[in-house]
Order: C-alpha cells, then sequence, then structure tokens
C-alpha cells in the first residue's frame, strides 16, 4: 500500500494518484481536512508498534508526504478553537514523534518535521557550509544596525524568517508571503527598535532558477523575468498578462554538485530551492521549500514529475 | 535590449513550425501563435547559440538591417533571450504521456437511440475517460442533462470535462445555463447550435464553463471534422500528443446514436455494440487503434503546414477515401498560398463530398 499524504485541495496530488490508477497500484490518500484513525501507537522496552488508518506499519510500501499532515482530533474538537489550539500542539508533535518512527523502516518521502522547521537561517547556514554562495544577510530588531546594513548596500529587502505575514487586528490586516523591498523612506519612518527582522541584500539577477527535487533527481527551472518592473523583485508577484517565461535550464556541474551536497546535508529527500543568477554570474542561495510546488515546473518544462513520482513509489 | 555580441537562443516553450511558405512561432507557455518568415526561421534554426554580430557577418553584412529588424521583432515578443551560456538552455523535451487509455470519448444521441447511456459512463470511469463530449442531435432538456450530470456526480466519476452539445430550446438562456454549470463544475462547455442568433461567452468568475450559441444546425455526426484557426489548440499538450499521435483520434472512444462501439462516430467501422460488447473488449482489438499514430507529419500536404502541431486532424473525411493519409476534407487552407478558401466549394474535393454523401449538409 502506498500512503499519501495531502490536502483535498491539492491539485498535484490528483495528477500523480492519476498514474497510480493507469498503473492500477492500491493507495490511500490522506487529507489535512480528514480524521484519520490513530488505532495505536504502543511501546515497551521490547516493542514498538503502530497502526494508522487500519494500516499496520508492515502493510505500507511507501509514504509520499506531499502537503500538510494527517490529524487524528475529531472535527467536534477541532471546532473549539480554545481547546484546539492546545490539542494542535500536542498533535503536532505526535505527527512528528509517528514520522520518525516510520521513517525507520519506511521509504518516507517528504515530512511535516522539514516544512515546520524551515527556518530560514538554519538553511541559509547550510548552503554556505556546502559552499553555495548566500545573500548578505541581517537579522536584527535596531534601527541603528540597520542603517548601517542599508548603507553598505544598493538595496535591501526584507521577508519573513519562517511564518508567511499574516497579521489580523480589528484595524488592519497584513498578509504577504514574499519579498518587500526597503526604502529609505520606510527606514526614517521605522522606530528605534523592533520585532526581530531579517534583511537581506537585494541582488541583480539575470534570473531566478527553482529547483525541484525528489530523491535523487533535480528538475531545474528558470524564471526569466528581469525585464518586467512587476516581478523583477519577487516571481511570486505573477505578472497575468505576460507570464515571466519558465523555461528548462541547465546548471553548471560544480553548482549541481553543491546543490546535491545541500540537499543530503539538509536531509529532505524532496522540496524546492530556489536559486539566483546574479549579474555578476554568481549562483545565489536563496530559500528552500520542503513541501514546494512542482507542477507549474512540470507543466512549463514538459519534465512530468508527477508520471515519475509515481514510477518512484510503485517501484 | 538587443545585445549584439551576446548569443541569442529561444526561449524552449516558443517552438518554431516551417511550413512550404512560411513558418510559425508556437508559443506554448502564452498559447498564442506568430507567423514568421521561412528566412527567420531558417536562421533561428542554424545560428540559435551565436551573436547578431555574427550573423550578420556571416550574410557579409548585407542584410543588417533586415536582420536587426527580425531580432528585435523576435525580443518584442520574448521569443529570444540573450546569454552568455546558451548550452545551459536546453530545448525542451517533446515527450507526451496520459495516465489513462481512453482520454476523450464522444457520445451521440439522436431521437432514435435506445441505448443507455449510463452504462456507457460507468465503463468510460472504468478507464480513466477524463473528457467527454456529449452531442444531442435531438431537443433536450436541462432535467435530462442534469440527470446525467448527477449521476457522473455520484459515481465520483474520472470524467473531469463535459461539453455538451445540443440544438437550442427554451430555457437554454445564458442565466440557466451559468447556473447549471456552477451546480456541476465538470461542465466545461455548452455548444449551443441552431440558436437564432452566434454569441460567445467566456467562463465566470473561479468556473471554467463557457457557452457557444451557433445558428449553424448540427443535424448528425457527419457536420464534424471541420477545420477552421478557431478550433487550433495552442498548448504544449496537444502540441506534443500532435508529434507522436493522431490528434483526434488517439486514445478517443465513441458511441454512435445507435450504440456501436467505434474510434469516431463518423467511422463506418464499428467494434461492438454497447449493449452486448464492453468498451474494455473493444480495446483489446488492435484494429481500433490503427489510426492512434498516424500523425501530422505523415499525412499528405499537412506535413508542409505550419500548422501541423495545433491542427486537430480529421480521418473519418479525406481528400481520397481511399487513403488513410490523405489530407482533411474539411480544411480549405493551402499551404503554398497560406489562404484560406471554403472548401465545400472546391472542385476537387466534389468527389469526396459526394462519397460521404455530405451533399445537403453544406
Ligand atoms: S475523425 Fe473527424 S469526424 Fe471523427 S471525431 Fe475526429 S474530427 Fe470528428
Ligand atoms: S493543411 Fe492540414 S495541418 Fe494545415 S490547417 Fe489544413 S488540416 Fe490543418
Amino acid at each position: 500500500m502506498i500512503y499519501v499524504i495531502s490536502e483535498a485541495e491539492d491539485v498535484t496530488t490528483n495528477y500523480v494518484l492519476e498514474w497510480l490508477l493507469y498503473y492500477k497500484k492500491d493507495f490511500i490518500r490522506r487529507n489535512f481536512q480528514d480524521v484519520s484513525t490513530l488505532n495505536f501507537l504502543e511501546l515497551s522496552n521490547d516493542t514498538l508498534d503502530i497502526k494508522i488508518d487500519e494500516l499496520r506499519k508492515v502493510e505500507i510500501k511507501k509514504i509520499w508526504h506531499r502537503r500538510a499532515r494527517t490529524r487524528f482530533t475529531p472535527l467536534s474538537l477541532r471546532k473549539i478553537p480554545s481547546m484546539y489550539s492546545y490539542l494542535k500542539k500536542e498533535e503536532e508533535i505526535l505527527v512528528k514523534s509517528i514520522e520518525n518512527i516510520l521513517k525507520k523502516d519506511i521509504d518516507y518521502i517528504g515530512s511535516f518535521q522539514k516544512e515546520d522547521e524551515n527556518y530560514k537561517i538554519d538553511y541559509l547556514l547550510l548552503a554556505k557550509k556546502v559552499n553555495l554562495k548566500i545573500p548578505d544577510t541581517l537579522v536584527t530588531t535596531s534601527k541603528e544596525k540597520l542603517y548601517l546594513f542599508f548603507d553598505k548596500h544598493a538595496s535591501i529587502i526584507t521577508k519573513d524568517l519562517r511564518y508567511p505575514i499574516r497579521v489580523n487586528s480589528e484595524n488592519f490586516k497584513i498578509t504577504s508571503a514574499g519579498t518587500t523591498v526597503i526604502t529609505a523612506k520606510m527606514l526614517s519612518e521605522m522606530k528605534n527598535n523592533f520585532a526581530p527582522s531579517l534583511f537581506q541584500e537585494r541582488i541583480d539577477k539575470q534570473y531566478e532558477i527553482r529547483i525541484f527535487f525528489f530523491k535523487d533527481k533535480l528538475y531545474p527551472m528558470a524564471i526569466l523575468s528581469q525585464n518586467d518592473e512587476s516581478t523583477s523583485l519577487d516571481y511570486r508577484n505573477y505578472n497575468n498578462l505576460k507570464p515571466n517565461r519558465n523555461v528548462p535550464v541547465l546548471l553548471p556541474s560544480k553548482i549541481e554538485e553543491k546543490v546535491i551536497n545541500f540537499i543530503k546535508s539538509s536531509e529532505l529527500n524532496t522540496g524546492s530551492i530556489d536559486l539566483i543568477l546574479s549579474t555578476n554570474n554568481e549562483y545565489i542561495f536563496l530559500e528552500v521549500n520542503p513541501q514546494g510546488q512542482f507542477d507549474w515546473v512540470s507543466k512549463n518544462c514538459n519534465y512530468y514529475i508527477e508520471k515519475d513520482i509515481a514510477e518512484y513509489l510503485i517501484n | 535590449m538587443i545585445q549584439q555580441e551576446i548569443p541569442f537562443v529561444l526561449i524552449a516553450n516558443c517552438i518554431p513550425v516551417k511550413g512550404a511558405n512560411q513558418s510559425l512561432i508556437c508559443d506554448l507557455q502564452r498559447n498564442n501563435i506568430v507567423h514568421i518568415p521561412n528566412d527567420l526561421y531558417d536562421i533561428i534554426i542554424k545560428f540559435e547559440g551565436e551573436t547578431l554580430h555574427e550573423i550578420k557577418s556571416y550574410y557579409k553584412n548585407i542584410y543588417d538591417d533586415t536582420i536587426q529588424e527580425y531580432f528585435e521583432f523576435l525580443y518584442d515578443n520574448e521569443f529570444i533571450i540573450f546569454t552568455k551560456t546558451p548550452n545551459l538552455f536546453p530545448k525542451i523535451a517533446l515527450d507526451w504521456h496520459e495516465p489513462s487509455q481512453i482520454s476523450n470519448a464522444i457520445i451521440d444521441i439522436n431521437e432514435s437511440s435506445k441505448y443507455n447511456v449510463e452504462k456507457v459512463i460507468e465503463q468510460l470511469n472504468e478507464i480513466n475517460c477524463k473528457y467527454l463530449e456529449l452531442r444531442f442531435f435531438k431537443s433536450t432538456n436541462l432535467n435530462e442533462l442534469s440527470r446525467l450530470a448527477n449521476f457522473l456526480d455520484n459515481l465520483k466519476s474520472s470524467i473531469i470535462s463535459i461539453d455538451f452539445n445540443m440544438p437550442f430550446q427554451q430555457g437554454f438562456d445564458e442565466l440557466s445555463l451559468f447556473s447549471f454549470i456552477s451546480e456541476f463544475p465538470r461542465i466545461s462547455s455548452f455548444r449551443i447550435h441552431s440558436s437564432p442568433f452566434d454569441k460567445f461567452i467566456p467562463p465566470k468568475k473561479a468556473q471554467s464553463g463557457y457557452i457557444i450559441y451557433s445558428q449553424q444546425k448540427v443535424k448528425n455526426e457527419k457536420f464534424c471534422g471541420i477545420v477552421d484557426t478557431s478550433l487550433f489548440a495552442i498548448n504544449i499538450k496537444t502540441f506534443t500528443e500532435s508529434q507522436n499521435h493522431n490528434s483526434c483520434l488517439n486514445r478517443k472512444i465513441s458511441i454512435d446514436v445507435e450504440g456501436n462501439i467505434k474510434n469516431c462516430p463518423s467511422m463506418a467501422q464499428s467494434f461492438g455494440n454497447i449493449k452486448d460488447t464492453t468498451l474494455q473488449e473493444v480495446l483489446q482489438q488492435k484494429e481500433f487503434k490503427k489510426y492512434w499514430n498516424i500523425t501530422k507529419d505523415e499525412i499528405s500536404i499537412c506535413k508542409e503546414c505550419e500548422f501541423r502541431y495545433i491542427c486537430t486532424d480529421c480521418r473519418a473525411y479525406t481528400e481520397n477515401p481511399k487513403d488513410n493519409y490523405s489530407k482533411p476534407l474539411k480544411c480549405g487552407y493551402s499551404p503554398y498560398t497560406n489562404e484560406w478558401s471554403d472548401w465545400s466549394t472546391n472542385p476537387l474535393k466534389q468527389k469526396a463530398i459526394e462519397y460521404y454523401d455530405l451533399k445537403g449538409l453544406i
């Protein structure tokens, strides 16, 4: 049995499952919206056994953890916010423990743990360790320090450390998943001290590269956006009329080697890496997304990633 | 900016296709085609990866202005980029895959149809069919359609797209049809023929279904097979499928008005009737798939046409009914003159028109 963990609205999962249907392979898909059954997780001094959704460990051949995570808490409890905010935390660490247990014996691709603990600073350090270039980065609460950083670079940006910005107050709402340029005006209006924030030099780019990877296979795509003001900062600010040119691209072998080293030492077995090729011809690591989307990479480059994944899961 | 000293490469999903007299760039990302002269096609193919400066001097600087103009055009349309590392930009792979034995189906229904449509739909579901076209050659109503749509819903059918093709009727107004579409998101389109007016209504927000009203009468399956620019499909799926398979008949199965199982309803050859044969059984017959791999590159005239990878083929009505590789009868295009003319009045086509008994229809 192939066990797939995803979200109800994730069509990318459907595309992979269509291939499993075509090859007539059994699978079970559990969405974040569903209530999974934790039959038991039992451990003693000399035993460890686990059964989920009526499946014993030995019955599961492979797990593809595409998105989100399994949820065991009954719907009635999920509806009570005061209750669920606590139960959710308990459940999250349980899911991580289960993941660790299953990983020991089962080929487990994808990870809630990695997604949850996707800390930008840690991965920048890891990239540095495998000799990938990274942008100058500052995390600070001090305007004074930020001024120095601002003066040192032609342009700087800010983005989140881990969580996409989502602030819902009574009077205003702020959401952002991308990158914002810091202007002199913004700086002058800032307080002397602020919440810890991440800043980076803004790198002038030839193009961005998104590399989806699944096990040992890399699927790199170039995002050619520099010509276009609205997307030149971050391709997530999609320009709909003239979408960016997204094309298959190769990495120079030296860079590819470093990327592979990065993946190995990160212990990720799937995800998406964002690189930038600077105008100075340097490949610069930006970030990695353990549950990154691949469907648009697959379609733009005619890679058939969904087919590869399905074939991996059944072999 | 146009660069003289930096090599150019084509954007991988903008693919030039050469015809007898002119070429196309098929922009498969933005779903758009642009005509280019054949000599620009030749320049692109011959010199991709080289600089403008090199190209100009290759032609001894006699055509500098034309070449400059060509490249400005390519650059303005974002068909090319300039890069010092052209080797890092590979061509896009042109392979085509589809996770189902049958991807698309046609079901025809007229006054005298007696077969069980639900049974067909059930079997289509078993073979993971994705796209279904239901063609009514008789009047129908929203009750009948909602019965079928409900049936699909209850099946949790593999069919993700339904096109309803049917004659105009009281009650087929925009409002009712759109509320139908919002109830059944699987519906891709309503194509209403024999309508008092022509009108195209694009999908409403967050839905995919659209409506086409057309004055054209569609009395039976013989109206199918028309080749027209409005029917070109400019996308990577069709483009790659056309390279490897027949762009109409590959992975298609049809039920004609009598319940006969065919590759296409307009074809004479039947592989059994749905009352006593299953679709699965038909798929086992090798004969059934005989047209599936006939590509445009093998069809006379089409193989020299710049539209060959975006144009839907037709094997049921061809200029020479005896020849499996003859050009579609209902195409009025000539790749040699680049003109479209009325196919039905073309004297060279009259014999075939008579053969298929299409006279009364055009
Ligand atoms: S082969 Fe021709 S008649 Fe048959 S379905 Fe295709 S276009 Fe229509
Ligand atoms: S000649 Fe062939 S490929 Fe060209 S438009 Fe006509 S049918 Fe299509």
